[in-house]
């Protein structure tokens, strides 16, 4: 590595992108002036729009008891919260009206009285209407309580009138809301006729303590129209709302005054809070919901323009090739473009975080601004918080720069790169969302789990969000080393597949020859290989994934739809047919369609004895050991559901025929598993000649198959040790029987704990096994054993790796092409084919 | 100073499906030589080439250039080859002499070393008036001889020129063609493609001519026309072309009759 090289061509290419002017203008210009536009934006907004006055009608103000709540064309300004809200509500009342008050408005506001008069109408029917409603409906539960007894009306005529009624009144209704919206009133107060006069008379029989039963407390109620579908309705009547109700409270202890009862009467509790925020913490929350979010985007987008252009701007400019043509190897150029993407993603990032910091400091100090005001005076945050900013920054630029760049250099244009960024923003966006949401945080104390520090951009958005929040949080700092660490090694993976698509011909010389399907798909089935290819394999992968999600839905019903004790029989038989349909199908699929040797391409032979020898001994080493490993990890990982436990265990519990849960637990995956992720997608990813990229690869795709995060983590180790079976002995065989007696261990583990606690537990303990397993919640084993199965499969495995290596590489001609390597059947000119 | 060794390179076509752009070729070029790589479009000279620059690896076959093998040493391979074709432009947003100066910085130059060379560079391919224009605003001519500098800036021993008069008018193409051969007369090893055949019959020393991935005849000039009874030197690359594509017809239709 010659890192002169690379401090050249980091040099050129940021020289060269600061020549361009759309980077510049997307890196500096446009956070520089977006934030400023924006704030000067909302400025003219609050000035010229200030909310419009919404017209209230009140129809029968006359009827009003004191005190007063009109004034004029206002509610009296002391109803409100904010005494200004008064001016945003428009109050037209038929009493002034008939005054001829109104000045200018007269001619509207007497429209508006009579439209208001005729929906007064109409409402009075409905009110009506619907009373009678009620009525007929109770007389109709009443006799179906004694139907049997006798019929004299028959319920036919009842329910008939009901319709009727219900008819009406949908046809009034309709009415109502088209005259309604027709006209300029946005909320209409209807008040009865008498309503003082009401509230006086029973004010008195209050006083009197005449409120026993037969005195008549019970009078019209004002009535106040409004359309909830209508946003201008909606905010009217909220604040006709508060108005009312303020003026009602003041009604009600004018009656309390009046009977001599305390004013606190109507709040036996009252409970008031008290927040414990200081402003500092606010200013804090605020900024730790929203910087996380801020960087991941701006990383994104900072890292995206400046990778399109030094990636797939370089391959359409031409210059491509005289790049290559230096002496600087692939990874040097990588790493001088990437050092370079970073560097404007992290500038992209910081300017607009400072452009919005200066903006909203700005904005918020204006005093003359009601509304932001409100929000309170939001300090900037501390110089700590800033630090942890900086420090965190600089994984998730690198990550996002990398990752970027790998897009943009498999992009064969910029067009074609821009069409990456979408889905790369909206995972981004999705993270990003998933993390600003509340109480998610990076140690979910109620989950007790590490998983969250090791998901990548999501551990540093959280942990930023931590530490926004809390700049001295000490006990955040203990994720710092994990989050760093994960962060880093994301970032080095993909650099490490930059660095791969740059060293592709394939990617670098793409041409840009139209694409046709049919022509591919007849591509695909003339031109048939006897394996898969690398790409096929992948999609085997992508096919799965899809297919098991598209039987989720399944597994859901069959869970919600079987009672109990049938769960566990019923989600065996699905599992079993899932295994099949959704694993073991579509790679069969595949090798059938794409490929012309079946055998090959699913390592469909005989292997070496002693291969079966190694695959028979492995499992029952490795179990012990993957057991203990999962159990001392139960920290990490976050607890399963509840309803996922339950479901687990009443599958794999004594209940069940034993047999179903061996075929459905060890037969079924060790054949439909193997077939697919040893047989076809390990077969494939072996095609690019690196065997050892293969075998991960394909133990990542098996671990992820499995989706429980616990899972996850056992499956691709115990994947690992089956893809090296399988590529060493060349067959399928060995890994089926390996798989099948692995799974079949932990069928008999479950077992022999089930048997061994009820009952059985004291006669273990002084046998003679006793020394190799303990019972704790289950079959658990000690470090003699450990030691034991360590040693023999660390043996077992070294064999392996050393036995069959030299008949692979002398063997290679036969089987797998070597990188590039062009199969025989090719070698003929090209006029010929 | 270049030896290939029947060099093959076979890539995947959606329309035609394996397609060899290469099928072993061998040749080998010496110091103070121009080899005259003549075929039509296609013909896989631009593979060829790009496999000496080491940006294409070979499918079979080796290729080494100055004794290093262009699998095993690329980089070794790059410090000595100067390399110039169609596809290897210039920075937009470079000037000329920024460009030369970027790539001798690359090629390990030491910085006096460099500053002096690039002088004599833009004397003797008359680029003053030029060296601070940008690439962007560069007249065709004024790209190449900049392309031209840049491929020469480190002096190597062996410089390849793939169809370097292509889309040029006729008084820079005589400038470039006189740039060659000032290098030839350096004692530099020289592979030069085209499909022009004055070109060929102006500079090269040795031609071979390519078509569909294969050699159809090596040779000097003279040699050439004595083997194949033809003075002309564009009827015998006619003659040669056709006769391969006669006997392809036959095999095909050979191949075809077996078949059914």
């Amino acid at each position: 590595m010659n890192w002169q090289n690379v401090k050249l061509i980091f040099l050129r290419e940021v020289r060269d992108q600061l020549r361009d002017r759309r980077t510049l203008f997307m890196v500096a210009v446009l956070p520089l002036l977006l934030y400023p536009a924006l704030g000067l934006g909302m400025f003219a907004m609050i000035g010229n729009f200030a909310e419009q006055p919404r017209t209230v009608v009140v129809l029968g103000e006359r009827h009003l008891p004191p005190p007063q709540l009109l004034d004029g064309g206002r509610f009296v300004s002391n109803w409100f919260s904010n005494p200004d809200d008064a001016s945003k509500l428009m109050v037209v009342t038929d009493t002034a009206v008939e005054l001829g008050g109104g000045g200018l408005n007269a001619s509207r506001n007497l429209q508006l009285i009579k439209q208001a008069q005729e929906l007064r109408k109409l409402v009075e029917q409905h009110t009506s209407l619907a009373d009678e409603l009620k009525q007929a409906e109770a007389e109709q539960q009443e006799r179906q309580k004694d139907l049997a007894a006798q019929a004299e009306q028959s319920p036919a005529v009842l329910q008939q009138r009901i319709q009727q009624i219900k008819h009406n009144l949908a046809a009034i209704d309709r009415e109502l809301t088209g005259l309604f919206a027709a006209s300029q009133i946005q909320v209409l107060i209807v008040i009865p006729d008498g309503l003082r006069e009401n509230i006086e008379r029973v004010n008195r029989l209050i006083a009197e303590r005449n409120t026993a039963e037969g005195s008549d407390l019970s009078y019209p109620r004002p009535t106040i129209v409004k359309n909830r579908a209508d946003d201008k309705s909606v905010v009217a009547y909220k604040r006709v709302r508060e108005v009312l109700d303020a003026w009602e409270g003041e009604i009600l202890r004018q009656r309390l005054s009046d009977l001599g009862l305390p004013k606190e009467l109507p709040n036996p509790v009252g409970s008031a809070p008290l927040d414990l925020a200081a402003e500092a913490q606010i200013s804090a929350s605020f900024w730790s919901k929203m910087f996380p979010a801020l960087l991941v985007i701006m990383a994104v987008t900072g890292a995206f323009y400046p990778a399109v252009d030094v990636a797939a701007g370089e391959k359409e400019r031409g210059t491509m090739e005289t790049l290559l043509v230096c002496p600087a190897t692939r990874t040097e150029i990588v790493l001088g473009k990437f050092f370079t993407v970073m560097c404007f993603s992290m500038s992209t990032a910081l300017l607009n975080l400072l452009s919005i910091g200066a903006t909203g400091k700005y904005m918020l100090s204006n005093p003359g601004n009601g509304m932001l005001a409100q929000s309170g005076g939001i300090a900037l945050p501390s110089v700590a918080a800033l630090a942890w900013l900086l420090i965190l920054l600089i994984p998730l630029s690198a990550l996002f720069s990398a990752l970027c760049l790998a897009l943009a250099t498999f992009a064969h244009s910029s067009k074609e790169g821009q069409y990456y960024l979408t889905p790369l923003l909206m995972v981004s966006i999705g993270m990003t969302v998933f993390c600003m949401s509340p109480g998610i945080e990076i140690y979910p104390v109620h989950q007790a789990s590490w998983f969250y520090s090791v998901i990548p951009v999501v551990n540093i958005a959280l942990l930023l969000k931590t530490l926004l929040l809390d700049p001295s949080n000490t006990d955040a700092l203990i994720f710092a080393g994990p989050v760093l660490a994960t962060s880093i090694g994301y970032s080095l993976l993909a650099l490490w597949w930059a660095i791969e698509q740059f060293s592709s011909e394939g990617v670098l010389f793409r041409d840009g020859e139209r694409f046709e399907p049919g022509l591919w798909i007849k591509h695909l089935l003339r031109d048939k290989e006897p394996t898969p290819t690398f790409t096929e394999a992948g999609f085997c992968f992508v096919l799965i994934m899809l297919a098991q999600f598209a039987t989720l839905k399944t597994f859901g019903q069959t869970i919600t739809s079987v009672s109990q004790d049938q769960m566990g029989v019923q989600m065996l038989k699905v599992l079993v047919i899932s295994q099949i349909s959704v694993i073991a199908c579509p790679a069969l699929f595949m090798a059938l369609i794409l490929t012309t040797n079946i055998r090959q391409s699913l390592r469909l032979r005989l292997p070496d004895w002693k291969f079966l020898g190694a695959a028979v001994v492995l499992p029952l080493v490795l179990y012990p050991l993957v057991v203990e490993l999962t159990a001392s990890l139960t920290w990490f990982f976050p607890p399963l559901s509840e309803g996922a436990v339950r479901v687990i265990k009443s599958m794999s519990d004594g209940n069940q025929p034993l047999w179903l849960i061996v075929v459905a637990f060890a037969v079924a995956p060790a054949i439909c598993e193997e077939l697919a992720f040893r047989g076809f997608i390990l077969t494939g990813f072996c095609r690019n000649g690196r065997t050892r990229l293969a075998i991960v690869l394909s133990a990542l795709t098996f671990g992820v198959m499995h989706m429980i995060p616990q899972q996850v983590f056992t499956t691709t180790l115990v994947g690992l040790v089956l893809g090296l079976i399988a590529v060493r002995s060349r067959s399928l065989i060995p890994g089926v029987v390996f798989h099948f007696l692995f799974n079949s261990m932990s069928i008999l583990r479950e077992r022999v704990s089930t048997h061994l606690s009820a009952g059985h537990a004291e006669e273990f303990q002084l046998s003679f096994w006793s020394s190799f397993a303990t019972l704790e919640g289950g079959l658990r084993f000690t470090w003699l054993t450990l030691l034991i199965c360590g040693a023999a499969a660390s043996a077992c495995l070294w064999w392996v790796w050393q036995a069959g290596r030299a008949k692979v590489t002398s063997e290679t001609g036969e089987g797998l092409f070597p990188n590039g390597l062009v199969p025989v059947k090719h070698q003929h000119p090209t006029c010929v084919s | 100073m270049i030896s290939v060794q029947h060099l093959t390179k076979g890539f995947d076509d959606l329309r035609r499906g394996w397609v060899a752009a290469l099928d072993h070729v061998s040749f080998e070029v010496r110091p103070g030589e121009i080899f005259g790589l003549l075929g039509p479009n296609g013909a896989g000279k631009t593979t060829c080439l790009r496999i000496l620059s080491t940006v294409l690896r070979p499918s079979s076959g080796t290729a080494t250039v100055s004794g290093f093998d262009v699998v095993t040493h690329p980089t070794e391979v790059r410090k000595r080859i100067g390399f110039m074709s169609n596809n290897t432009g210039i920075y937009d947003r470079m000037t000329a002499w920024e460009m030369a100066e970027y790539y001798g910085r690359l090629y390990g130059l030491p910085e006096d070393v460099l500053k002096v060379r690039l002088e004599q560079l833009f004397d003797t391919l008359q680029m003053n008036d030029f060296r601070d224009t940008l690439g962007a605003k560069m007249s065709t001519g004024m790209k190449q001889k900049a392309s031209i500098a840049r491929a020469i800036v480190h002096d190597p021993p062996v410089i390849i020129f793939d169809e370097p008069t292509c889309g040029l008018d006729v008084l820079v193409a005589r400038k470039v063609l006189a740039i060659v051969q000032s290098l030839k007369d350096q004692g530099k090893c020289i592979i030069f493609s085209t499909h022009i055949m004055r070109e060929v019959e102006k500079l090269c020393d040795r031609i071979a001519i390519i078509h569909k991935g294969t050699i159809l005849a090596m040779g000097t000039l003279p040699e050439l026309q004595e083997e194949h009874h033809q003075p002309d030197t564009e009827e015998l690359f006619f003659d040669l072309i056709e006769r391969h594509d006669e006997q392809c017809r036959t095999t095909q239709s050979e191949f075809r009759l077996a078949n059914s």
